[in-house]
C-alpha cells in the first residue's frame, strides 16, 4: 500500500467509508473466541439482563476491530504510529454501523510529517459508538 | 468493596504469549478482515512485511488469551466485573507486531473515584529482545446501579 503522501491529504478531507456487517449474536459469539474476551455481558442475554441491560452488547473491541479496519484500508499498517478511541454509547444486537474518518490535522516537526485522522464508528441514526484518532507518518 | 486510588501502580503478573498466524487468521475471520497480507505470508511479503501482521486491536487477544487472570484480578481490585464497560483503548506502536514470542507486562495507571470510577490498565509487549513492540492503554468504567 503507497504511503499517505502529505501534500495530497488536506484538513477536512473524508476517508471512504467502511460499511460493517449488522452486527448478530453469532459474531459476537465468534468474536469472544477469537479475542479471549468471555465477559458474558456480551455471549449470555441472561446475565446481560440480569446485569441491568436490556440484552447483550457488542464487545467494544469488535466495535474498535472495525475502525481499525477502515484505518489499515487507508493507511499502510507500517505507518501508524498510534490508533486510541472512546467508547462513548453501547452497540446492541441488530445495529448497522459505519465507519468514516476525516482528517483532523497535519504537522511536520523535525523533518518527520504526520496525519492526524478523527475516526468514528456510528450506527445509522448517526449515534457515535467509538470515536478517536488515528495517528499515521506520512511522507 | 469499591476501588481506591492506591492501586495505582500496581503491576500485574509478566506473562509470556505465543503470536500464531493461525490466531491472527482466526482473530482477521471474527472482525471481517479480508486483506491477503494478514492470511498468506507471500501477499505480506509482497506488501512489504517479514510475515502477516497482526492487524491493529489484536493486542487484545494477547490481553486476553495470554492473561485471562485479568479477571481475577479486577475482582480482587473490588471491580464488579457485572458492571464494567470499556470505555478507552489506545495503542501506540513502535513496530509491527509479528508471529514469534512476545511477552507483556501490566500496571494500573491511573483510577478516578467517586461518581464515576474508571480504572486504567497500561500495557507494553515487548519481543525476545526486550525492545517494545507497543503500548496499550485500556480503560474500563464501572456502571452505578
Amino acid at each position: 500500500m503507497a504511503k499517505i503522501q502529505f501534500d495530497k491529504v488536506e484538513v477536512g478531507q473524508t476517508l471512504p467509508p467502511l460499511d460493517v456487517p449488522v452486527i448478530e449474536h453469532a459474531n459476537l459469539v465468534r468474536y469472544a473466541g477469537a479475542s479471549g474476551d468471555f465477559n458474558p455481558i456480551h455471549n449470555d442475554p441472561d446475565f446481560a439482563r440480569k446485569a441491568g441491560l436490556d440484552g447483550t452488547i457488542s464487545h467494544g473491541m469488535y466495535v474498535m476491530a472495525q475502525v481499525g479496519r477502515l484505518c489499515t484500508s487507508w493507511a499502510d499498517q507500517k505507518d501508524i504510529a498510534y490508533f486510541g478511541v472512546t467508547f462513548k454509547a453501547m452497540t446492541k444486537l441488530g445495529e448497522k454501523l459505519t465507519v468514516v474518518g476525516t482528517i483532523k490535522k497535519k504537522f511536520e516537526k523535525d523533518g518527520k510529517k504526520t496525519v492526524t485522522v478523527l475516526v468514528e464508528a456510528k450506527n445509522e441514526a448517526g449515534e457515535v459508538k467509538a470515536g478517536g484518532d488515528l495517528v499515521v507518518n506520512a511522507v | 468493596m469499591a476501588i481506591t486510588k492506591d492501586i495505582v501502580g500496581r503491576k500485574l503478573d509478566r506473562f509470556d504469549f505465543t503470536v500464531e498466524r493461525g490466531k491472527i487468521k482466526e482473530f482477521c475471520l471474527a472482525i471481517n478482515e479480508k486483506n491477503p497480507i494478514y492470511f498468506d505470508v507471500e501477499e505480506a511479503k509482497k506488501a512489504g512485511y517479514s510475515d502477516v501482521p497482526a492487524p491493529p486491536t489484536f493486542p487484545t487477544v494477547i490481553m486476553f488469551w495470554g492473561y485471562p487472570k485479568i479477571w481475577n484480578d479486577m475482582a480482587e481490585l473490588g471491580i464488579d466485573l457485572s458492571k464494567i464497560l470499556h470505555l478507552k483503548e489506545e495503542y501506540t506502536y513502535h513496530k509491527i507486531l509479528y508471529p514469534g514470542k512476545v511477552y507483556a507486562q501490566s500496571e494500573i495507571s491511573d483510577v478516578k473515584v467517586g461518581r464515576a470510577e474508571i480504572v486504567t490498565f497500561k500495557t507494553t509487549i515487548f519481543d525476545e529482545k526486550d525492545d517494545p513492540i507497543l503500548s496499550a492503554e485500556m480503560a474500563i468504567f464501572i456502571r452505578k446501579d
